[in-house]
């Protein structure tokens, strides 16, 4: 109980912060760089109060199931139908909501008139043809990320987005996440100075595979693994920090190189378990990510640096790169002490290497953190998803479109792709001229 | 039990060290202000330091005081 009122309590918290922009000095401006904000605010979501979004889940496995528990708590939202073609998961998802229609054929699902958007979290290699399938059925879509499984498929997607009237939302939680939200307007204000580089991580320990019942149905629940279905560690983490990194960019890499091996989880598996890439921007900054599933010791994390000072986005802190010093009475005790106390070297190395400094961390938000470990296949407790449901539930009864979250899943997927193409070829990968739209900057 | 009776004289000359001990530590903490270019703000917010460097000189100097003046008891009785 206590959950849901917290819940509750940050989704109006943010929008509050949100309605707060809008007031304060720059704050349009900052509205402006994050535009897919600009509708959710605590003033649009009393106008929509007595009207309900008639939803349908299409996929009902972990993240599906996710969703639904989060729509059950959003007051504008109303599960209508349930479709998957996997009987114990679409059977637990009607459980939870036992008055949702069920399907089997997502097709015969989308031609009910009692549908007003998809939420789609099935495999990646049913996205495309789920969304784009969606949308000519004159459904409101949201689509869990990554876009899609090829090049091509994405940008089928985007044409189709660019023609229709109708929501498209992908599952780019961070871009309702208020830590997010705010240390990147940090991060843009200059707080860290210009950025040089970074570093982006999500390891894990776990083979990220389910419980087969029968091995028949190996590829169907374990499709992350495989190749014809999954962009693997790219497509299902990655995904989401590129899409920071390019957001703390404010422009799109345009090359990657890296390596991907399976290294540890030989057990028949086609992805890599463990990845290194790096993406590099025209101005020569370059983002770093790895990631492995064999060791957890540095769970996930985003470090923008910059060089005035270093922003760790999922921790919601930030450090200087130059502390204050110690007050002068304090630092005249250490030098006397050391004088004392310290012992005389005889002989020592020539060159000291450089460690990196103790610094005391500042908050983005102050007494409000949520970093996740990053060990959740499902999915973390206040990241933002929470946030984007309940956006995308307002716009399927507004009919307002996003602003730019179909951009930034797009650019974040092509570079997951790109990153797979550059392992797999084992070589340097431009981002391709024919790919590039309108809204990406190089 | 005994009282023990502390002369005016005497309470006034260990005020007087005190005083002196502190001026020391006020001093120091003006000199590391200098010497380390750190805020003369300092001169206010790390009174606490000043004062604890203070009493800890005055301890230093007591125990100097106690142990000149028992070698010089020492050397009193043998005459």
């Amino acid at each position: 109980m206590s959950t849901d009122k917290n819940t509750k309590q940050v989704d109006l918290e943010l929008r509050q912060f949100i309605k707060n922009l809008g007031y304060m000095a720059g704050g349009t401006a900052l509205l402006t760089t994050m535009p897919w904000l600009q509708s959710f605010t605590t003033g649009k979501l009393s106008e929509i109060k007595n009207e309900k979004a008639r939803v349908a889940i299409l996929g009902t496995g972990s993240r599906g199931q996710y969703h639904i528990l989060n729509l059950l708590r959003i007051p504008h939202a109303e599960i209508v139908a349930l479709c998957d073609n996997y009987p114990p998961n679409l059977k637990t998802a009607s459980d939870l909501c036992p008055k949702a229609k069920t399907y089997t054929d997502y097709r015969k699902m989308l031609e009910s008139k009692d549908i007003d958007g998809v939420i789609i979290c099935t495999p990646l290699n049913w996205h495309a043809p789920m969304v784009l399938d969606s949308l000519a059925a004159g459904k409101h879509t949201f689509c869990e990320k990554s876009m899609a499984l090829t090049m091509d498929e994405c940008k089928a997607i985007y044409e189709a987005y660019l023609h229709t009237d109708r929501v498209l939302y992908f599952g780019m939680q961070r871009l309702f996440d208020e830590k997010y939200i705010k240390g990147l307007s940090m991060i843009h204000s200059g707080l860290i100075g210009d950025i040089v580089g970074i570093r982006c991580h999500w390891f894990r320990n776990n083979d990220w595979r389910r419980p087969v019942p029968s091995p028949e149905l190996e590829r169907k629940i374990n499709w992350r693994l495989y190749w014809e279905s999954s962009g693997g560690l790219t497509t299902e983490l990655a995904t989401h920090q590129l899409e920071v990194s390019n957001w703390a960019m404010k422009r799109i890499p345009e090359s990657v190189v890296g390596m991907g091996d399976i290294v540890f989880w030989k057990d028949g598996r086609e992805v890599y378990d463990s990845i290194s890439l790096t993406y590099h921007y025209r101005n020569g900054v370059k983002t770093t990510y790895e990631s492995l599933i064999s060791n957890k010791f540095n769970g996930l994390g985003e470090q923008v640096l910059g060089h005035k000072g270093t922003m760790e986005l999922e921790k919601g802190q930030y450090f200087f790169e130059d502390v204050a010093p110690a007050p002068g009475i304090l630092q005249l005790i250490n030098n006397v002490e050391k004088r004392v106390f310290s012992t005389v070297p005889i002989a020592g190395p020539s060159w000291v290497p450089e460690t990196a400094s103790k610094q005391k961390p500042h908050y983005v938000i102050e007494g409000m953190v949520h970093a996740t470990s990053g060990g959740s296949m499902v999915g973390a407790e206040n990241d933002g998803s929470d946030n984007l449901i309940s956006a995308f539930c307002q716009a399927v009864i507004t009919g307002e479109k996003a602003k730019d979250i179909v951009e930034e899943c797009y650019s974040s997927t092509m570079l997951c792709l790109l990153g797979n193409q550059a392992m797999k070829e084992q070589r340097k990968v431009d981002f391709p001229d024919e790919y590039k739209i309108p809204y990406l900057k190089f | 039990m005994k009282d023990i009776i502390i002369p005016v004289q005497r309470q006034k000359k260990e005020l007087r060290i005190l005083l002196i001990c502190f001026a020391c530590s006020f001093l120091l903490n003006i000199a590391a202000i200098i010497i380390y270019k750190t805020s003369w703000a300092e001169i206010i917010t790390q009174i606490g330091y000043v004062i604890i460097i203070a009493l800890a000189l005055y301890v230093l100097i007591g125990i100097i005081r106690l142990i000149v003046y028992l070698i010089s008891r020492f050397f009193k009785k043998r005459k």
